[in-house]
């Protein structure tokens, strides 16, 4: 029974998204997406009560598991803590600029005002990027590979400037896809500015 | 001012308070110009299109602050530091603000659905080309290492919204933060990117110096 359950409710989402994605979550009405599935309004309502709890679905469904791999990728033992930001930021950047992100970012950004979305979203997704980036650079600073500063103050630069090329083209539509060398060129730019800032004083290197 | 230009601000003003009150959408032709007084004909003689007249009145509004700050950039000395903390912080007092953070969730929101994001990008690049400008110039006189201006503008905005923007722009907190947040978040942004972007000869003299 079980897994019926869930296959119908995998469904329904698969439906929203697709509908959330070519309306817009203001113009899309529950009507719509119980339209593309058949059956009653009332089975829908009894596994999303609210086009609101659907779209929170919708959206942290097939972001989260990509994202959370990617950070849970990220090794604060790697040695090589070029090596290892580079591998993270085009693997991170490759989620951030899937057209289906950055829809869903968008949407969430839109409907932060009236709805809890843009809170669950930070919580589910920027949150846990940002702790495991704060974790691996707290693990650098302490084998002297960085400066010693705020782990958490330099994850938030570190993932902003891999964002920095990019993103505010991609949400304001101006381009739609990035290419994977345009992505990996644009994390190796980020990530050298960010390890320049973020270089060892040069005295305490000149005395390793 | 000209009287077509008293005109051409006034409608901005008015279809300005009309989005932020109603969104985009929700918001006629027909209704800024019956606020404003005068035809519809006068109102698309100022702007062809409603997509038109929503990017210039949130960029007129952009605008207007950032030829106030952009100042700090201008009056820049041999050393940048205090020039772009000053100008950051400027920056950061702007987006930060309960009205900006509303008036950027409704640009992404119809960014795609009416068509309007392109036209800002476009706007937009006039601002970074004068921020760029600036880091051209520190290049040349030696005080920021030579890169692509370009890319050192994108990294230096990025730099300064990476603390505060988030969390505002996804309502994880509703207070907009005050002076002390933001000036901190300034220095420490331009700290980074004046280390990120400091000339090779930094290095060597201090290192030579100890």
């Amino acid at each position: 029974m079980k897994s019926k359950t869930e296959a119908k409710r995998q469904e329904i989402l698969k439906a929203a998204a697709e509908v959330f994605r070519e309306v817009g979550y203001e113009r899309a009405t529950m009507s719509d997406i119980r339209a593309r599935i058949g059956g009653s309004k009332a089975t829908l309502y009894n596994y999303f009560p609210s086009k609101e709890s659907l779209l929170l679905e919708v959206m942290h469904h097939a972001r989260e598991l990509e994202l959370q791999a990617v950070v849970a990728a990220l090794d604060p033992e790697a040695e090589d803590v070029r090596k290892e930001l580079l591998r993270f930021g085009q693997a991170f950047l490759a989620v951030l600029y899937s057209p289906e992100t950055i829809a869903t970012r968008r949407l969430s950004i839109a409907e932060s005002r009236h709805t809890e979305i843009g809170r669950v979203s930070f919580e589910r997704a920027v949150l846990p990027a940002e702790k495991k980036v704060a974790e691996f650079l707290r693990a650098a600073m302490k084998r002297g590979a960085l400066r010693t500063a705020d782990p958490k103050i330099a994850a938030m630069h570190c993932l902003s400037l891999l964002e920095s090329e990019l993103l505010q083209r991609m949400l304001l539509g101006v381009i739609e896809a990035v290419k994977p060398e345009t992505l990996t060129s644009a994390a190796r730019r980020a990530v050298t500015a960010f390890l320049s800032g973020y270089a060892p004083a040069p005295a305490s290197a000149a005395r390793n | 001012m000209k009287k077509s230009d008293s005109k051409r601000q006034a409608i901005l003003d008015t279809a300005y308070g009309l989005f932020r009150a109603h969104g985009f959408e929700k918001t006629s032709m027909a209704e800024i110009s019956a606020r404003v007084g005068g035809s519809k004909a006068t109102l698309y003689s100022h702007f062809p299109s409603k997509e038109e007249l929503f990017v210039e009145c949130v960029m007129s509004v952009l605008q207007n602050y950032m030829s106030g700050t952009l100042k700090y950039l201008d009056a820049a000395g041999p050393d940048p530091e205090r020039a772009l903390v000053r100008f950051g912080a400027s920056v950061l007092r702007f987006i930060c603000s309960a009205e900006q953070v509303e008036v950027r969730r409704m640009v992404i929101a119809e960014a795609v659905r009416s068509g309007t994001g392109k036209l800002f990008f476009n706007k937009l690049a006039a601002l970074r080309a004068q921020v760029s400008a600036f880091l051209f110039e520190c290049m040349s006189a030696g005080t920021l290492r030579n890169d692509d201006p370009e890319l050192a503008a994108d990294h230096l905005g990025a730099l300064l919204e990476a603390e505060v923007l988030e969390p505002l722009l996804l309502r994880v907190r509703d207070d907009s933060p005050q002076e002390e947040e933001i000036d901190r978040a300034a220095v420490r942004a331009i700290a980074t990117f004046l280390r990120a972007y400091a000339p090779a000869e930094t290095y060597s003299t201090a290192a030579r110096a100890c």
